[in-house]
C-alpha cells in the first residue's frame, strides 16, 4: 500500500507532506508526555520487527500479495503515540533507503499507515476496554489496513489516476482480504509477545 | 524482560534471513491495481538509485544474499532509531 512517487497529483502530495510535519511533531510531544523509560529497548526492537515483517509478502488471492503493515501491533505494544512515530520512521527509511514508497508521497503514506493505520488499529481495543480482547485486536488489525487503504484510494482518486468505481472496488476488495490476514497475524503476534513478557503489552492509564 | 527482547530480536533476524526465501513475489495490492487499471506507468522515482533499492543490495549476485543483507541494514537502522529516540525522550524528561 506504499504509494510511490508519480501516482499522486502535486496538490495532493504537497498538501499531505505539509500536514504531516506538524502532525508528527505533535505525536513526538505526546510520546514524551506519557513516556515510560523502561520501554526504550522495546521501541527499537518493535520498530525493527515490524520493518522485517513488512518485507515478507504473502499471497492474497491469485497474482496479488500483501504483507503485515503492523500499525495495530505497534499501537498495542508501544502505545499509539509512540507507534505513530516509529511507523513514520519505518516509512521514511523504506522511502529513502529502499525506494519503497515515494519521497514526495511520504506525507500521504505517513497519514495512511502511521496515523490512520495506527490509531484505527488501536480504537477497537480502546473502546472494548479489555473485554473480548482477541476479537478487538483482530478488528483493530482489519480496520487499520482497510482504513489506510480507503485513505490511499481517496488520494489516488483525487489525483485522477483511474475511474473511481473500479479503483475503489479493486483497492478495497484486495485490502479487505489483506486486513483479515493482518488481524490474524496481529492476534498471534500479540499473544506470543504477551506470553514472553506481559509488560510489553501497552496498558493505558485512562485519563 | 531482557530474554523477551532477545526472543523478538531473534525472530526479527530470522525473518530477514530466512523469511525472505518464502516471501511471495506477486505484486502487492496497490501495484496490482495500478497494473490492472493502467496507471502503473506513472510511477517515477525522485530518489537517486539507492544501493538497497527494492530491498536488494546491489553488490550481491545471489538474490537471497541481496535481500537478507538489505533486511539486516533496515533492522539495524530502525533499532538504532528506536533506541536513540527513546534515549532522547528520557534525557528531555
Amino acid at each position: 500500500m506504499h504509494i510511490p512517487d508519480g501516482f499522486l497529483a502535486t496538490p495532493v502530495w504537497a498538501a499531505l507532506d505539509l500536514a504531516a510535519i506538524p502532525a508528527v511533531g505533535y505525536f513526538v510531544r505526546r510520546t514524551q508526555a506519557g513516556f515510560d523509560e523502561s520501554r526504550v529497548p522495546l521501541l527499537g526492537v518493535m520498530g525493527a520487527f515490524v520493518f522485517a515483517a513488512q518485507m515478507i509478502n504473502f499471497p492474497v488471492g491469485v497474482g496479488t500479495s500483501g504483507h503485515l503493515v503492523g500499525g495495530t501491533l505497534l499501537a498495542l505494544t508501544l502505545g499509539p503515540a509512540a507507534a505513530t512515530v516509529v511507523m513514520t520512521a519505518i516509512l521514511t527509511v523504506q522511502a529513502l533507503v529502499f525506494q519503497d514508497g515515494g519521497i514526495t508521497a511520504l506525507g500521504a503514506n505517513v497519514l495512511n499507515m502511521a496515523m490512520a493505520g495506527v490509531w484505527l488499529g488501536y480504537l477497537p481495543c480502546r473502546l472494548a476496554g479489555g473485554a473480548k480482547r482477541r476479537a478487538a485486536v483482530f478488528a483493530g488489525g482489519w480496520i487499520s489496513v482497510f482504513g489506510a487503504a480507503l485513505l490511499a484510494t481517496t488520494e489516488l482518486s483525487l489525483s485522477r489516476v483511474a475511474p473511481d468505481r473500479p479503483l475503489f472496488a479493486s483497492m478495497l476488495g484486495i485490502h479487505a482480504v489483506t486486513g483479515l490476514i493482518e488481524g490474524a497475524i496481529t492476534v498471534a503476534a500479540l499473544e506470543a509477545i504477551g506470553r514472553l513478557s506481559p509488560k510489553f503489552i501497552f496498558r493505558e492509564e485512562l485519563p | 524482560m531482557k530474554r523477551a527482547l532477545w526472543v523478538i530480536a531473534a525472530v526479527t533476524v530470522g525473518l530477514v534471513l530466512f523469511g525472505v526465501l518464502l516471501a511471495s513475489a506477486f505484486p502487492d495490492g496497490l501495484a496490482r491495481v495500478a497494473g490492472d487499471l493502467g496507471f502503473a506507468g506513472r510511477q517515477s522515482s525522485v530518489a537517486a538509485g539507492s544501493p538497497f533499492a527494492g530491498y536488494e543490495t546491489r553488490f550481491f549476485h545471489s538474490r537471497w544474499a541481496a535481500q537478507a543483507s538489505a533486511g539486516v541494514v533496515g533492522i539495524v537502522i530502525l533499532y538504532g532509531f528506536g533506541v536513540l529516540f527513546g534515549r532522547t525522550l528520557k534525557r528531555n524528561k
